[in-house]
């Protein structure tokens, strides 16, 4: 897709500057918003309410963060946030990439069955299943537990991840398996020692992507956990926004809202190509 | 021969994902279908009432309303999604300068949680701490726009913007590949022939896209069927009912009035009626493909 940068940019001609301004128009748009939040998070409740929003700050209330992190609980929901979406994200990952390995190069009976069960979870949305979840989750006790949480977050990421995988095995060459047969290396010594070093890119990818699912998850956040204290960021800032909303404390939750904000941007920052790439590949194929 | 040994470690590399595929998702999945066939009584007591509960589900009104309100959805969010997302791609395709900044910029949104972009606009569409109608009041059109989230013609419209806004980066990524797979020998050939960009991009572009815009469009009525956070959080549903999509209706039906069985026969018409959307439209939107 995109090469470096610089490198076979076309020459300057009039019609570009259309685009020019189409691409500004929301490249503004986005910078505004953010630019907004900024602001609001440096007021005080006071000057939020009692200035007009396009006033800048003039009291730079940097003790919102603070504020926001400690009273707010945002310290604690980011943890949480931490917590799960690591946990969820090395748990799907390295499920999946084990799960891949025989559907994608192991002829055995009813290997596209299982497949077609791990992709169905492609097709059907989300929402249909929560009512059960939330019965099953409560009768094996995991009802209101980050561990619960993280199965579910790491079970619905394997469609995904299964199916990224299985694409990116069968580009491997056959000879792989043959020539470490040959040396003596068993089936799973193989896979660790010979496929595993081969897989950096699939993985990269499939992790990034869900990280940034199970970090910015919110519908099932919302229905399995209900104390306060093990909310993940996104129920979290939603919960302090309700709270906000009675207590007029406005300020605290813009600076809220961009912690949240900060590590998924700063990520995104470094990551763009791999993660628009990973993006293309199973949004086109899936 | 390697390939008998091979064999022996299918079931234990299998064995942890299938685990959890089948109790999270198939297990759940199961049992919304069998769900749907009882009634559950405020005590939680189920008892099997057949397919009552479909009866039921086709004289209410409430759950009508909200698959209009999806197809509005889809439909008005997809008018403010594609001209805009190609157009951008297009503008991708002509390896400008400066191209990084503005796909930063214009892709970032899609990282962020759709709990925070739908609070961030719900502050932004506020009619007095906001930006948009202080921002018209101070130009003197302050009357020309109503509260956005307030008013039952605009709710839905408003919450569908801000699910495009959250999006679209992916979609200009994946409208971008579609240009980046179109043959350059028939663009310079056109271009050859003397044919301008607009008409390149109108007659040959565009043509020769069809199929990935398909696929996206059926993939944005998956999507925006499950706009839940987006209207969950800026409108909880209100005003008067007007951004009650299924998805809302489905758990507020569930958790609010404890009516799981209800709930699943609604959560099992959805998928029925989805699948049969993407089927058709599949079928709909297919022409003889064309040879290039």
């Amino acid at each position: 897709m995109s090469t470096d940068a610089g490198a076979g940019r076309a020459r300057f001609r009039p019609f570009h500057l259309y685009f020019y301004v189409l691409m500004g128009a929301f490249a503004l748009a986005a910078v505004g918003a953010f630019a907004w939040i900024v602001n609001s998070s440096l007021k005080t409740d006071v000057e939020f309410i009692g200035s007009p929003p396009f006033s800048t700050t003039t009291s730079w209330q940097f003790g919102n963060y603070a504020q926001a992190w400690e009273a707010g609980g945002v310290g604690a929901f980011f943890g949480n946030s931490v917590l799960v979406a690591v946990s969820a994200t090395v748990l799907g990952v390295f499920f999946s990439v084990l799960a891949a390995y025989p559907l994608a190069r192991i002829r055995f009976r009813g290997s596209s069955l299982v497949l077609s069960g791990f992709l169905m979870g492609l097709m059907v949305p989300w929402m249909v299943t929560f009512i059960p979840l939330y019965l099953t989750l409560r009768d094996l006790g995991l009802l209101d537990s980050r561990l619960g949480l993280v199965l579910v977050y790491a079970t619905y990421n394997l469609p995904f991840n299964i199916f990224v995988m299985v694409g990116f095995m069968r580009t491997l060459p056959v000879e792989l398996e043959e020539a470490a047969a040959v040396d003596g290396a068993g089936p799973s010594a193989t896979f660790f020692r010979v496929i595993m070093p081969l897989l950096g890119p699939g993985v990269a990818a499939i992790t990034i992507i869900s990280f940034l699912n199970n970090w910015n998850e919110f519908f099932y956040a919302l229905v399995l956990i209900h104390s306060e204290d093990r909310m993940t960021l996104p129920v979290g800032i939603w919960q302090l926004s309700q709270a906000a909303t009675y207590g007029s404390n406005w300020v605290t939750l813009f600076a809220a809202m961009l912690i949240a904000v900060a590590p998924v941007l700063l990520v995104f920052a470094f990551l763009q190509k791999r993660i628009t790439e990973g993006l293309t590949a199973g949004a086109l194929k899936g | 021969m390697f390939r008998r040994a091979q064999r022996r470690i299918v079931v234990p590399f299998l064995l942890p994902a299938s685990l959890l595929l089948a109790v999270f998702f198939l297990y759940p999945l199961a049992r919304t279908v069998q769900l749907s066939f009882s009634e559950f009584t405020r005590t939680g007591r189920q008892r099997f009432v057949g397919l009552s509960q479909y009866a039921e589900l086709i004289g209410d009104d409430q759950f009508l309303a909200s698959l209009g309100h999806a197809v509005v959805l889809a439909l008005a969010g997809g008018c403010m999604l594609f001209p805009p997302a190609v157009a951008i791609a297009w503008a991708f395709h002509q390896r400008l300068h400066g191209e990084r900044v503005f796909r930063f910029l214009i892709f970032a949104p899609v990282v962020l949680s759709v709990a925070v972009v739908a609070l961030m606009w719900k502050f932004i569409l506020h009619p007095t701490l906001g930006l948009v109608n202080p921002a018209f009041a101070a130009i003197g059109l302050g009357d020309l726009v109503p509260v956005l989230l307030g008013d039952p013609r605009t709710a839905l419209l408003a919450v569908a913007f801000t699910a495009v806004w959250h999006g679209i980066g992916i979609w200009i990524v994946l409208t971008t590949s579609g240009f980046a797979r179109l043959p350059a020998d028939v663009l310079e050939a056109g271009r050859l022939d003397g044919a301008g960009e607009w008409t390149l991009f109108a007659r040959v572009m565009l043509p020769m896209m069809r199929d990935l815009f398909r696929t996206l469009t059926i993939l944005w009525i998956v999507q925006s069927l499950q706009a839940f956070a987006f209207v969950f959080i800026m409108t909880g549903g209100g005003p008067f009912g007007s951004t009650e999509i299924p998805a809302t209706l489905m758990f507020r039906v569930a958790f609010e009035n404890a009516e799981f069985g209800y709930a699943a026969a609604m959560g099992v018409v959805i998928v029925v009626l989805l699948l049969a959307a993407a089927l058709g439209l599949n079928k709909l939107l297919k022409r003889d493909d064309l040879e290039y």
